[in-house]
């Protein structure tokens, strides 16, 4: 048995769990638009939470980023403070963030093929959900239910196998999605637990000694910066007055 | 015949294609069988462009069954093994 029947039983499997009860067509004709429906519903969710968990972990990225380059600065400070200790562990936390960092750009773009895919296949179920509205209507008000039932067998076997295909591509994106909020979740705790800290107000000991070399490093570089402003007679007179 | 990419859509191949098809099917499921990635990446690929260039596109609103369902292209080694699991194919 080769990729080719394999698929086609998988997709068909699908199917036949969303359309299986024929009994009356004009029901069962109504009772596949229902079905079409709510899972075009399903599958506008998929995207909406797609796109949350991925907007998450974007956030996420563009911060750790950002506390990659604020920790080899205060790593760098520390270094000129004499502070080796305080360095040694800015840069083990700014290793921290770079590893977390590693691979969440390839998940993001993976994600967006994902998007797009479940949008191209939003925009063919609605297609067909029109067609199959139309030809719905039209079976009904023309067709007694005996020859009813031999006209919609084709439309909607066609019909269920579109939606076993979307059906399979929704749970790809979910199980997709659920990944990702794994990650988000990880890297949350990470920075809860202050190992992924954004030192801009956090609390920790090693935070608040690596922000005092930042700040008295910039108190320095502006009374440098004051006392080269100032004209030399008046530096003079200062220590006197 | 009409064939279906998943997520992808359907396309109309000639019949004349059919055995191409098959012969690329059975090399492919070589490769699932034998881990074989790059093998696996390539077949994939060869039998997804051969329905997408020989075959021609379904207009959308068209509601017809497939004869034939493949996988869609990004489909990983991995989960090409899982689908052949309880298949005799490979161990569950």
């Amino acid at each position: 048995m080769g990729m080719l029947s394999r698929m086609s039983t998988i997709v068909k499997s699908k199917m036949n769990r969303i359309l299986d009860s024929a009994e009356n067509p004009n029901e069962t004709l109504d009772f596949a638009y229902e079905k079409q429906l709510e899972m075009l519903r399903g599958v506008k969710r998929g995207v909406v939470e797609m796109v949350a968990a991925k907007r998450r972990i974007q956030q996420q990225a563009t911060s750790l980023q950002a506390n990659v380059t604020r920790l080899s600065e205060q790593a760098g400070q520390a270094m000129e403070a004499g502070r080796e200790d305080l360095a040694r562990l800015a840069l083990q936390r700014k290793q921290v963030a770079v590893i977390e960092l590693q691979g969440l750009d390839e998940q993001i773009a993976g994600m967006e093929m994902e998007q797009e895919k479940l949008t191209a296949a939003e925009q063919r179920l609605q297609a067909k959900v029109t067609a199959f509205r139309t030809k719905k209507e039209i079976i009904k008000a023309q067709y007694t239910a005996a020859q009813a039932q031999v006209r919609i067998g084709s439309a909607l076997s066609g019909l269920s196998e579109e939606m076993g295909d979307i059906s399979l591509a929704v749970e790809r994106a979910e199980t997709k999605t659920a990944n990702l909020r794994s990650r988000a979740g990880a890297i949350d705790e990470l920075s809860q637990l202050g190992v992924l800290n954004d030192f801009s107000g956090s609390q920790d000991p090693l935070s608040k000694e690596l922000e005092a070399i930042t700040s008295a490093q910039s108190v320095e570089d502006e009374l440098a910066a004051l006392k080269s402003a100032l004209p030399s007679a008046e530096r003079k007179q200062l220590p006197g007055a | 015949m009409i064939i279906r990419i998943t997520t992808e859509g359907q396309f109309n191949l000639p019949g004349s294609f059919v055995d191409e098809l098959n012969e690329i099917d059975n090399e492919l499921v070589e490769a699932v069988e034998a881990a074989d990635r790059s093998s696996y990446d390539r077949l994939l690929k060869k039998m997804l462009d051969l329905v997408r260039e020989k075959g021609s596109p379904l207009p959308i609103d068209e509601i017809v069954e497939s004869d034939l369902i493949l996988p869609e292209s990004d489909l990983t080694l991995e989960e090409a093994q899982v689908l052949f699991v309880g298949e005799g194919l490979l161990p569950g």
